[in-house]
């Protein structure tokens, strides 16, 4: 099975080739990915722990071998070239995030077949994703050539992943990859929402911050100018009935 | 009486149940989740003890929270205004923070577990502290000291406590010292500045404090000043982890000591710029040791009493512990297995069974193993699965034998056996064991299972009766070594031969192994001693970087599998490295 990059990652390959254009970016963009294969190795040995088929959980412990094999590929080469340059730069990660890990994937809620619609799909993106990064860089051959070593694994995921699928759900797995498809897309959905509504909150505390607590902060301050330095006494005859 | 303690939303939740005044069972939920320092509310810890205990949530007579979630609440909001306008960053994330979830405790563990508001109990943080300390050592009176970042308000407390022959428990907190003073903030504002992860990192930099010289100490001081009365302040100028900045240290801080350390970048001990690293590390490690050991010089003096009880998370500081040890006047310092937050669980429960429902103190059975137990059946059942070699051996001393002359050859065991600890030490029923004599096992380990940093120090397990002789320990020592919480000399003429264990300061961070405690692995460091002459073994924490202590067999079994162990035992299966049961991906995909 062969990795292509998705039509969007396509057409930001102009932006993915700015992006890994600089050493220092590159670097520091490697080693959040050895981050992110490292907890996603985690969450496959997780996987591989809770299921009670044997040849998945013998798949499962390769699938998180290899996820480890790439943190450390990855963090090798990001200190070499972090070692290489110091400045700093805007590492741009919402523009090109990589890998995304298994999005906060509770693995003990799935089941084997949801598990591994899901897995495909990530390894799958991923692949794709790695095919344009290996694309846009020309500048570094030695990136590149792990990046290369890299993708032979993931295409391996993707096939066994595909076809593990097929062996557990042979009548559902459209179904289930298009399950999986729905569930990264709520996923999504949920990244955006949540991000909304955190910035709605927090512009709605800041003003209230500014508008009801000026007061009370002068008052805070001056008891806290009024409170003598060293220890105090412990509280006494507090009872646990109390939540103060 | 049937008592559930809980600690949760800060770091390392955790679960106790009490009846009848005895734990029954404990656990941190990153046991049972897998995510390391898990702090979300402990759903499956509490099922477990529940299970664990045969009771449904309606049948007890109280659940016990270990801190009082408005008073903490109250210290953030008061913070905010104190800092008033430099907080206006952090203060919608504080507010969401509390009021999304962390302020209504009790309407969760109603939710969650269905039992009657009026049954749910408060405990006060460094109260749950000082009883998991003072209620769990063998001893009936003894002076307090607990320490860490912050919980209410309080950051230290200094008291005493005492049980009388009717049982009667009585737990006085004389003084505390209060936010944002903090002998734990100070540590972690350290480890932050150092490239760690705060609440985790702390290990880390008294690692590399070993590797230092406090050439730093004069600046660290600057940052906390001692008072008249014996408290400390620290000065705030140097400080931003009080306004609840991203950050924990100011820019004042930076001129003071140079450019932190970029997390990503590796601490290369050779160049000047790690050199000053460690020189920081260990000028924070120096002031932070002298000011405890005056702080419990004091209590000593105050109280009169041999024994000193340490709880909070700066009690996990073994080096300050030994010092403590030798040098406050204090006979005995006692540190329960978990005195960080974990361990509040089970000091809330006992707050609530001792104080406020006053039931007689019975002595706490003095081992750290509350968890779940291994179930052998699961690793056999894997292991066969996947075709590897499985071998019962259901005679104890030829499970001994055999584990030991496996270790003699200089392979690595996972070993499991019993009930999982409670606490961040493994103490031998979910270690990681191998022979202690050379470096190239200590690099070997860091290599190829613990993938982690070379300056952090491996510790040693030596049978009780036998830890005079390899480590020098001053009066007491062998007491502070039983849940690993004392580091000490190595003798001179051991450190060649114990080199795997022996920091580059020449201490070590013992286990004292206690026969009636862990029988078992008290007989293997017997069984490898009679190979060798030398009844000590390294003991590491049976788990891979970033991964919680393993619990369940099957998760031994994969961190086995990923690793460079070479056997893995579970209660009396032994399992060895597959050879020829690699899978094969053609065949599969």
């Amino acid at each position: 099975m062969r990795a292509e990059p998705s039509t969007v990652d396509l057409l930001l390959v102009p932006l993915h080739r700015w992006v890994w254009a600089d050493v220092d970016r590159r670097a520091r963009k490697l080693l959040r990915f050895s981050e992110t294969e490292a907890d996603g190795a985690r969450d496959i040995t997780r996987a591989a722990e809770l299921t009670r088929d044997a040849t998945l959980r013998r798949l499962y412990l390769r699938h998180a071998d290899d996820e480890q094999r790439h943190a450390v590929l990855f963090r090798r080469r990001g200190r070499e070239l972090f070692d290489s340059s110091r400045a700093r730069v805007f590492e741009a990660n919402w523009l090109a995030p990589g890998e995304r890990g298994l999005d906060d994937l509770d693995v003990g809620s799935e089941s084997d077949e949801t598990l591994l619609a899901f897995l495909h799909l990530s390894e799958k993106a991923a692949a794709g994703r790695f095919v344009v990064y290996e694309k846009v860089l020309d500048c570094d051959p030695q990136t590149r050539a792990m990046f290369a070593r890299i993708l032979e694994d993931e295409e391996f995921h993707m096939s066994y992943t595909r076809k593990q699928l097929a062996r557990l759900a042979p009548r559902r797995c459209g179904l289930r990859l298009w399950q999986a498809r729905a569930g990264r897309l709520w996923k999504a959905y949920l990244r955006i929402a949540t991000a909304l509504a955190a910035l709605l909150g927090t512009v709605m505390l800041a003003v209230q911050y500014f508008v009801i607590l000026p007061l009370f902060a002068l008052l805070a301050k001056r008891a806290a100018r009024r409170e003598p330095e060293g220890f105090s006494r412990s509280r006494a005859g507090v009872t646990l009935e109390s939540q103060y | 009486m049937r008592i559930l303690g809980i600690s949760a939303h800060y770091h390392d939740s955790a679960a106790t149940l009490l009846v009848d005044g005895m734990p029954v069972c404990a656990v941190q939920e990153e046991r049972l989740s897998r995510h390391k320092n898990d702090a979300s509310f402990p759903i499956a810890a509490i099922e477990w003890c529940l299970e664990r205990g045969g009771l449904g949530p309606d049948e007890l007579d109280a659940v016990v929270f270990y801190e009082k979630p408005m008073l903490k609440f109250e210290r953030i909001l008061t913070m905010a205004l104190r800092g008033f306008p430099r907080t206006w960053h952090s203060f919608p994330r504080a507010m969401k923070n509390a009021l999304g979830g962390k302020l209504w405790i009790k309407g969760i563990i109603s939710s969650q577990l269905g039992v009657r508001a009026n049954r749910i109990l408060f405990a006060e943080h460094h109260q749950s502290h000082a009883a998991a300390a003072f209620l769990t050592a063998p001893t009936r009176r003894a002076a307090i000291l607990t320490a860490d970042g912050v919980g209410e308000w309080t950051t230290l407390s200094l008291g005493r406590g005492s049980v009388d022959d009717s049982g009667a428990v009585t737990l006085e907190l004389l003084r505390e010292l209060r936010f944002p003073h903090s002998l734990g903030m100070l540590y972690s504002t350290f480890t932050a500045y150092l490239g760690f992860p705060i609440n985790e990192g702390e290990y880390k930099v008294m690692g590399l404090a070993s590797y230092g010289k406090p050439t730093f100490e004069p600046q660290v001081r600057k940052m906390v000043r001692r008072t008249a009365d014996g408290a400390l302040v620290l000065d705030l100028s140097y400080f931003e982890f009080h306004e609840g900045a991203r950050r924990s240290f100011s820019d004042r801080f930076i001129t003071e000591l140079g450019p932190p350390r970029d997390p990503l970048e590796p601490i290369d001990l050779a160049t000047p710029e790690g050199a000053r690293y460690a020189d920081i590390a260990a000028s924070v490690q120096r002031v932070l040791e002298d000011i405890l050991v005056d702080l419990a010089r004091s209590l000593k003096r105050e109280t009169g009493l041999d024994d000193l009880c340490l709880g909070g998370g700066v009690a996990l500081n073994g080096c300050a512990n030994a010092r403590i040890l030798r040098e406050s006047g204090f006979r005995n310092v006692y540190v329960p297995c978990a005195p960080g937050d974990a361990g509040c669980a089970l000091g809330a429960a006992l707050v609530a069974d001792r104080l406020h429902f006053r039931q007689p103190h019975q002595e706490v059975p003095d081992h750290p193993y509350w968890g779940p137990q291994i179930d052998a059946q699961e690793l056999s059942r894997v292991a066969s699965e996947d075709g590897l070699e499985l071998e019962e051996l259901p005679r104890e001393s030829e499970l001994i034998d055999r584990v030991a002359s496996e270790l003699v050859r200089g392979r690595i065991v996972g070993w499991m056996q019993g009930s999982t600890e409670l606490g961040p030490r493994a103490l031998g029923n979910r270690s990681v064991l191998a022979a202690p004599h050379s470096v190239r096992m200590r690099d070997k380990l860091n290599r190829s299972i613990k993938y982690r940093e070379e300056f952090r120090p491996f510790a040693p397990a030596v049978p009780i009766e036998h830890a005079e002789r390899f480590f020098e320990l001053p009066p007491g020592g062998a007491r502070l070594g039983r849940f690993m919480s004392g580091v000490f000399p190595v003798r001179r003429e051991w450190h060649d031969r114990l080199a795997a264990v022996t920091h580059v300061d020449g201490t070590a961070r013992v286990q004292t192994v206690d026969r009636k405690m862990a029988p078992r692995f008290h007989a293997l460091l017997e069984a490898y001693g009679a190979l060798t002459g030398i009844p000590v073994l390294l003991n590491t924490s049976f788990n891979l970087a970033g991964e919680p202590i393993v619990n369940r067999a099957v998760e031994g079994y994969s961190t086995f599998r990923r690793s460079g162990i070479d056997l893995l035992v579970a209660g009396q299966a032994v399992v060895s490295k597959p050879r020829a049961a690699q899978v094969a991906p053609e065949a599969v995909a």
